[in-house]
């Protein structure tokens, strides 16, 4: 029950290789989490130029905004992140702001090792407890690795105060059930190395965390008969074709979405051996990229084929 | 611009770009390009797939310089080298060189926070790139250093990276958070007003155990800063400098394109150097629309005699619908680069590199890239 697990998570982390596709799962889980009528928020990391703009056709702030039914987003910049946590806990507005004003004080808090990622993190933790599903569209593999692994570092750095108290919350917040990662992935050799790479990292820096999907993305699911590829490669090496250029093109072509067939069959099978996890599939859509139909094309179309792996797993 | 009169003038060459756009094995294509028409380039790489390392010799750890192996390609007339940046050692050296004595330096070492710091912490990454940079451009031992650049969250990072630990390591925070340190006081206790206050909020928040480590630690750093901002100053001035080249890097779909468009702006914002984009994996045809039956039918009919019925007419609705597809492809890819093109400067160029059907990690296909990018660019405001 793979896809369940994701779509019913409270908090679900979702990250990959740069260019893989990771904000636009993000929307789509988020969407799908919002029609079912699961009060939803997707954030972004501290991110500049949040992607999630191009996706959603909105800018998200600090503060949640909403985009649609159940569906709010938001972008968990480290500055407001940590006005909120210091709100939390130091007692009184007046102290807080003492501390905020304080020229010197604004660069040591940044040059303090692990508090960044720990108010990142916590601000993450504390939308668990106000919304149903919390979508974080997390940064690219490297960078994921160390946001998750700070509060492990951190609490062995802090052996007391309200750090190592709210790493401790964030390290549960992450082992619970209702906890769950997605690795975005696409059918290239390369990709598929640094998947299997970013979860031996991950499940060492936070044994508890679950992986129960990876998804790969612009998937071309193997259709040619055994025949047609005897077919394709009788044409490409038959000299009587060699000096028509339009023979080429189609050739080239056919080889073309023959390639990307077989990239996915690879993809799918070491991932799935080497991860021993539910891999699902999504079609490329439109012209490959799929940046034709418009991303709300895209994230519906995406949202429907995640419903259909969730079907086809119950009935299983 | 052609590339190799750009690889032949500079001294430093900075790929910049979104993650998964091809960014290492362009540096390496490049740094390839440089070695073959007769210059001895170091290429600095952060995090290349294992099978492009492999193959190439590279080991994983330790900052060693490898000399690669040029001999499938007896045309090369130069060197390649190329290192494979490790966070950790690169930190350990610039504690050992800054130092100023030996009982200094194995203080840094030994301190737990640092040893969290140096490999731990975001952002240690793109400084210990910068650091490295500057080592190996100023050993003048290569002609041309090509700096492939971590994969950067906030496309900004990788740029103000030297400033960001410079900012730390500011004398008036040094200052104000090593005063009590220094006089031997108990956090708090003695200090007046403001920074009094701070403090023992500080001390709650962190634990006094660890504010009384992280004051070490400064108060250890404290004799490397006027190193470190040296250091940061030569990075900076490097960056400006006119021996120095960014390259931006991009794959041909939306949010690549966006990250190149950022990059555009901000090089420019901050005078450095950009020739221009590289656009990678593009999709490209040729014809126009083909009916597949017209040109492959009869080759077709007669290869597939012993093959099942039908086989051969399937196979070439495949392959039109295949065509109808890549011609869509490359065309909205083309509509994503024109939109690019239209907000770059005048003389700005853009190379385009087509996907390969293989995937890249040995030599020859690396010199295959580098000789794509041999062809010349587009140059923007000037007619083909």
């Amino acid at each position: 029950m793979n896809v369940q697990e994701v779509l019913q998570s409270r908090l679900l982390l979702v990250t990959g290789k740069g260019g893989t596709g990771k904000t636009t799962l993000s929307a789509t889980v988020g969407r799908l989490s919002a029609q079912r009528g699961r009060r939803t928020v997707i954030c972004e990391v501290d991110t500049f130029r949040p992607a999630l703009t191009a996706v959603v056709g909105k800018k998200p702030g600090y503060a949640p905004t909403t985009v649609g039914p159940n569906l709010d987003i938001c972008n968990v910049t480290w500055r407001e992140a940590l006005v909120e946590w210091l709100g939390d806990t130091v007692p009184g507005k007046r102290i807080v702001k003492a501390i905020l004003d304080n020229r010197v004080v604004q660069p040591f808090l940044e040059a303090t090792p692990g508090l960044r990622e720990t108010v990142i993190l916590s601000r993450i933790v504390k939308l668990c407890d106000q919304y149903e599903q919390v979508v974080v569209d997390m940064p690219a593999s490297g960078h994921a690795v160390s946001l998750l692994g700070v509060p492990g570092v951190a609490m062995n750095l802090m052996r007391a105060g309200p750090i190592r108290e709210r790493a401790l919350q964030i390290k549960a917040r992450l082992a619970r059930r209702d906890t769950a990662l997605v690795i975005v992935a696409l059918p290239e050799e390369m990709v598929v190395n640094e998947t299997v790479e970013l979860w031996e990292r991950l499940h060492k820096e936070v044994p508890s965390l679950r992986l129960p999907m990876v998804a790969l993305n612009r998937s071309a699911v193997p259709s040619l008969s055994e025949g047609e590829r005897a077919l394709l490669d009788r044409l490409e090496s038959d000299p009587e074709l060699t000096e028509d250029p339009l023979a080429h093109e189609l050739l080239v072509a056919g080889r073309w979405e023959a390639g990307l067939e077989q990239a996915t069959a690879e993809a799918l099978k070491r991932l799935r051996s080497e991860l021993d996890v539910n891999v699902v599939h999504f079609s490329r859509l439109g012209a490959l990229g799929g940046y034709d139909g418009g991303p709300e094309r895209i994230v519906q179309q995406l949202a429907a084929a995640l419903a259909r792996q969730e079907l086809a797993e119950q009935q299983a | 611009m052609n590339i190799q009169q750009l690889l032949a003038k500079k001294d430093l060459i900075i790929c910049v770009g979104s993650g998964g756009v091809g960014k290492t094995t362009t540096a390496a294509a490049i740094g390839l390009q440089a070695a073959r028409d007769g210059r001895k380039v170091l290429v600095l790489t952060i995090d290349p797939a294992k099978r492009l390392a492999n193959s190439l010799g590279l080991k994983r750890f330790g900052n060693d310089e490898t000399r690669i192996d040029l001999s499938p390609l007896p045309d090369a007339k130069g060197e390649l080298w190329a290192m494979m940046l490790d966070n950790q050692k690169t930190f350990d050296d610039l504690i050992e060189k800054l130092s100023p004595d030996e009982q200094s330096r194995a203080n840094i070492l030994s301190n737990r926070i640092y040893r969290a710091t140096a490999d731990n912490i975001s952002g240690s990454q793109d400084y210990m790139a910068t650091e490295k940079l500057y080592d190996v451009v100023n050993s003048e031992r290569y002609d041309l250093v090509v700096l492939d650049t971590p994969p950067v969250k906030n496309a900004l990072d990788f740029l103000e990276a030297p400033g960001r630990l410079a900012r730390f390591l500011d004398k008036r925070v040094m200052k104000w958070f090593l005063q009590p340190y220094d006089e031997g006081r108990v956090f708090g206790k003695l200090l007046m007003g403001t920074s009094a206050v701070v403090f023992r909020l500080l001390g709650y928040i962190f634990g006094r155990e660890f504010l009384a480590e992280l004051a070490e630690y400064f108060h250890h750093f404290r004799d490397l800063y006027e190193g470190f901002a040296a250091r940061h100053q030569a990075v900076v001035d490097l960056f400006g400098d006119g021996r120095t080249a960014f390259l931006i890097v991009s794959a041909p779909n939306g949010p690549s394109l966006e990250v190149a468009e950022f990059f555009l702006a901000e090089l420019g914002r901050r005078g450095m150097h950009n020739p221009g984009l590289i656009v990678n994996q593009r999709h490209v045809t040729e014809s126009g629309p083909l009916k597949a039956k017209a040109v492959l039918g009869a080759r077709s009919a007669a290869l597939s005699e012993d093959l099942p019925p039908h086989t051969g007419g399937q196979l070439l609705a495949r392959l039109g619908a295949a065509h109808r597809r890549l011609r869509e492809l490359s065309a909205v890819e083309d509509g994503l680069v024109a939109g690019v093109v239209r907000g770059m400067a005048r003389g700005q160029s853009v190379w385009s590199v087509p996907r390969l059907e293989e995937d890249v990690h040995d030599l020859p296909s690396l010199g295959r890239i580098g000789e794509h990018l041999c062809t010349p660019p587009e140059v923007v405001g000037s007619r083909p």
